[in-house]
């Protein structure tokens, strides 16, 4: 079994490599069809026009597209992204800057989407069309359809102006580092309480939708009631038999979900003023920061492959039966 | 149920456990926090190409002299700063600047006059790629258009050296205004290693207020360099550039103190600011001005062959002056900019009192003399079809207007109905900054809003000259030799009465031939928090010589 398991990781590795490969490939000739030239903002009557020459001789961009093409592949096989034009600093490590925050702060609003709307998901369906199930359907809905930015400038409104409860934006106070070690974690929330229900809404929305109408799908089925008859109790059908059959679809979709929050939740970041991918991957695209965005969207690729690749590895270790699929 | 109870009970404690630990930041009495919409990308004078990389420079760099806005005469001076004066040769060809003996850098370093005579040498080499590559044109340059520093700056001893212009030209102390950078720091690098270097993070400062700590993407902060010849006790201990994308999160800020100034308010809320009690409204005046852009020359020919063939609408400046006769750009600014504008008549601004030839009236909106003038050149309805033609063709263009500035598209709306009523058909299409300066370099728009932003001091060459490889941001391609001659003598050694003529002449000059239809200069509104005394915001710009500045 084991042998088979790593067949089928190796399969989806070299599948995930050439995935990649063309995806960059796709984005570096895109971006440079695109209009507007990464020298263009030394263009300026306060500079003069030989520094935007220098400038775009020194970002190669004076050599052909396939030139630069050849080149970039080149220093790819060595892990070099290119320095980033605006940042005149390694692509790698202006990624890495962001990204360290971006899979923090993903992980954690993941977490939190899962646990709650599983939870809003079971209690809904152990008394499914009650008052509860009924209120949460509605509220999902409401949710799901207002978009991030006017959750996130109602609770700014409501939790920072009116009340004065959270701060409005960055991820830590600026006496932060003068705090011991509680307070410090404790600031850190603070500042990133309201971000998280912001991204998270939707996604407790989403997910809460998706796993009550399983959880209920599988409720129904004959099996449960033979079980029930059988005379196991609620909870052990529930925690032995109805979650792990809900997870499996679950987790489709929350591979994908990990991989959207980890190529950066642009809204949030701008509103509350965070530092993640989101908003130095628009940057960058605007700036027309070549390396940069070749970097930002090799970093959200390979994470979005890798949450799907680790989504599919937890649902082969619920239902080994899975594997044909992986390995197809 | 009992996990879901304990669940819901852990949230709510470590909610409520936030809630009570959390205090408000310390309001300190010295420290002023300056909300930015992004974070800078370096902390070297070499690369500050944005203005908040600028402003952070200007308080950790010193230049030679200090440059004030002098209100009377509208114009800049200048005052000692790492110079403690100056000497002029008898030819005004050179000039020797004594320097102080007093100023560190912030290792402990003294900064001396190799320090100076090194950083005109970085700030012109090619390889080291500065804001300033290209800009000495007054000094003696090698090929590469480096400082022929043998020629150039003569060190006399640590701290006199002088420097040799070109003779013949309009020089200025201004011209060799830069900040000054250390010599052995920066001689560990090879010149290509520069603009990646370790040093554009991590600086060795000169200035009243040196670096504390860079969060990236979330705030930048400088504390008082007791060491500086600047420093005095009641100045601000701390300034904290706080990152603050979204411009309604720093309103709110603004209005909850938790930012002290910001820049760019929207004139819409100036109200509420000045209602929450805390904040004064003060503006910068006459930087940048929008307008419509007139292409003189035919797009399509130009881009087929690269020939300048006269555009069929906009060469004849009798339309052009018809053209801004149709524009009531007075409803955009009293609409719109709520009055944080003036109406612009030529590229030079009213600051300018001296050189601001106030002859030159705002051209009124008056459509029943534009369309007069149309006639006069041969446009007429003659299908009457509601659009002006002459020759077959009719009256049909499209404006071009950057995403993202509402300004500029509400301003598109008022001038196609403007134009419309007098029989001009205009399509207004909104396009992508990077793809319109495209547009704009490869002249291949008929019509367009954009902006100028003028400099200090004034620079027409680039803009105004009909030589287009001498002009690359002539974007309308208008051609005047009688200007040609004006801009060409206000570069050379004149006295300064001559300059204030010329000043004046070119502006009647571009006043006639209206090359582009000047609509408003638009005002950098600021929000200042009442706490800070003694500020002072011009023309130069809005953080500038902090260490002047006061808390209450």
């Amino acid at each position: 079994m084991n042998k088979i398991i790593t067949r089928a990781i190796t399969k989806r590795i070299f599948s995930s490599v050439l995935v990649l490969f063309l995806v960059i490939t796709f984005v570096f000739f895109l971006l440079r069809m695109a209009p507007g030239d990464p020298a263009q903002k030394f263009l300026s009557p306060n500079f003069s026009p030989q520094l935007a020459e220098q400038i775009s001789k020194s970002f190669n961009l004076d050599k052909s597209v396939p030139e630069q093409y050849i080149s970039f592949v080149a220093n790819l096989f060595t892990g070099n992204l290119g320095s980033s034009y605006t940042y005149r600093l390694p692509v790698t490590k202006v990624v890495y800057e962001y990204l360290s925050f971006t899979i923090i702060f993903s992980l954690i609003a993941f977490l939190i989407q899962t646990i709650i709307s599983f939870w809003l998901a079971v209690r809904s369906v152990k008394n499914i069309n009650g008052s509860f199930d009924r209120s949460v359907d509605k509220l999902s809905l409401l949710v799901y359809a207002t978009p991030s930015f006017v959750i996130g400038l109602i609770l700014i409104l409501i939790f920072s102006v009116q009340l004065d409860l959270f701060p409005t934006s960055g991820t830590k106070s600026l006496n932060n580092s003068e705090l011991p070690f509680i307070s410090r974690m404790l600031d850190y929330f603070s500042h990133l309480f309201l971000p998280l229900i912001t991204l998270t809404a939707g996604g407790i929305a989403v997910f809460y939708r998706y796993i009550r109408d399983n959880i209920n799908d599988i409720y129904n089925q004959n099996f449960i009631l033979n079980l029930r008859a059988m005379g196991c109790s609620e909870q052990t059908i529930l925690r032995k038999h109805i979650i792990p059959n809900a997870l499996g679809p679950f987790l489709s979709i929350a591979g994908i979900e990990l991989g959207i929050l980890f190529g950066g939740a642009l809204i949030t970041e701008v509103i509350f003023g965070l530092p993640g991918m989101g908003r130095l991957t628009i940057a960058a695209i605007f700036e027309r920061d070549y390396p940069l965005v070749m970097g930002c969207t090799l970093a959200a690729a390979f994470l979005m492959i890798l949450s799907n690749l680790i989504a599919d590895l937890v649902k082969i270790k619920i239902d080994k039966r899975l594997i044909k699929d992986l390995l197809q | 149920m009992r996990n879901s109870k304990l669940f819901s009970a852990a949230l709510l404690f470590l909610v409520l456990l936030t809630l009570s630990c959390r205090k408000d930041e310390p309001v300190s009495s010295e420290r002023l926090i300056i909300g930015i919409s992004a974070d800078i990308k370096t902390i070297n004078p070499l690369y500050s190409f944005s203005v908040d990389e600028g402003s952070i420079n200007d308080l950790l760099f010193l230049s030679l002299v200090r440059v004030n806005w002098n209100e009377t005469i509208g114009n800049i001076e200048t005052e000692p700063l790492l110079a403690n004066e100056w000497q002029w040769s008898a030819d005004s060809t050179s000039v020797t600047f004594f320097l102080r003996n007093d100023v560190y850098w912030s290792d402990g370093i003294k900064l001396t006059a190799e320090d100076v005579s090194f950083s005109f040498e970085l700030y012109s080499n090619p390889q080291v790629q500065s804001k300033f590559y290209g800009t000495f044109e007054k000094l003696l340059l090698n090929e590469d258009l480096s400082i022929d520093l043998k020629r150039s700056i003569e060190v006399i001893d640590s701290f006199s050296l002088k420097i040799n212009f070109i003779p013949n030209t309009n020089i200025k102390l201004v011209d060799v205004v830069l900040p000054i950078v250390p010599k052995h720091i920066f001689d560990k690098y090879e010149y290509d290693e520069i603009p990646s270097a370790e040093i554009n993070f991590n600086p060795v400062s000169c200035g009243p207020y040196k670096l504390k700590k860079w969060d990236r993407n979330q705030m930048i902060v400088l504390e008082a360099n007791p060491n500086s010849f600047l420093y005095s006790d009641d100045m601000i201990k701390e300034l904290i550039f706080k990152v603050v994308p979204d411009y309604n999160s720093r309103i709110t800020q603004l209005k909850k103190g938790e930012i002290d100034i910001a820049e760019q308010i929207k004139a819409e809320d100036t109200e509420t600011l000045l209602k929450s009690g805390k904040l004064n409204i003060v503006s910068v005046k006459g930087r940048e001005f929008d307008f419509v852009g007139w292409n003189h020359i035919d797009p399509k020919k130009f881009s087929e062959s690269g020939e300048l063939v006269k555009n069929i609408y906009f060469s004849s400046p009798n339309v052009r002056k018809a053209l801004t006769l149709a524009i009531n750009s007075e409803e955009i600014i009293s609409e719109y900019l709520i009055n944080f504008g003036q109406s612009a008549v030529t590229p030079v601004s009213p600051i300018f009192k001296e050189y601001f030839n106030n002859k030159l009236q705002s051209i009124a909106y008056n459509p029943a003399e534009a369309r007069k003038i149309l006639k006069s050149e041969g446009w007429s309805d003659t299908n009457n079809n509601g659009i002006i033609d002459k020759n077959g063709t009719e009256f049909s263009f499209t404006l071009y207007v950057p995403g993202g500035n509402p300004l500029r598209q509400y301003a598109s709306t008022i001038i196609k109905n403007n134009l419309k009523a007098v029989g001009i058909d205009v399509k207004v299409e909104t396009v992508e900054l990077n793809k319109l300066i495209d547009n704009l370099f490869n002249k291949s728009m008929d019509a367009w809003i954009a902006a100028y932003y003028i400099q200090i001091p004034l620079e027409y060459k680039m803009v105004w000259y009909s030589d287009l490889d001498a002009a690359p941001f002539n974007f309308v391609s208008y051609q005047n030799k009688d200007l040609d001659i004006i801009i060409d003598a206000l570069g050379k050694k004149i006295f300064y009465e001559k300059e204030v003529e010329l000043h004046k002449q070119l502006q009647e000059i571009i006043y006639a031939d209206q090359p582009v239809t000047f609509l408003y200069w638009i005002d950098n509104i600021v929000a200042v928090n009442n706490k800070v005394k003694n500020y002072e915001i011009n023309p130069l710009g809005v953080i500038q010589h902090v260490w002047d500045w006061r808390l209450n």
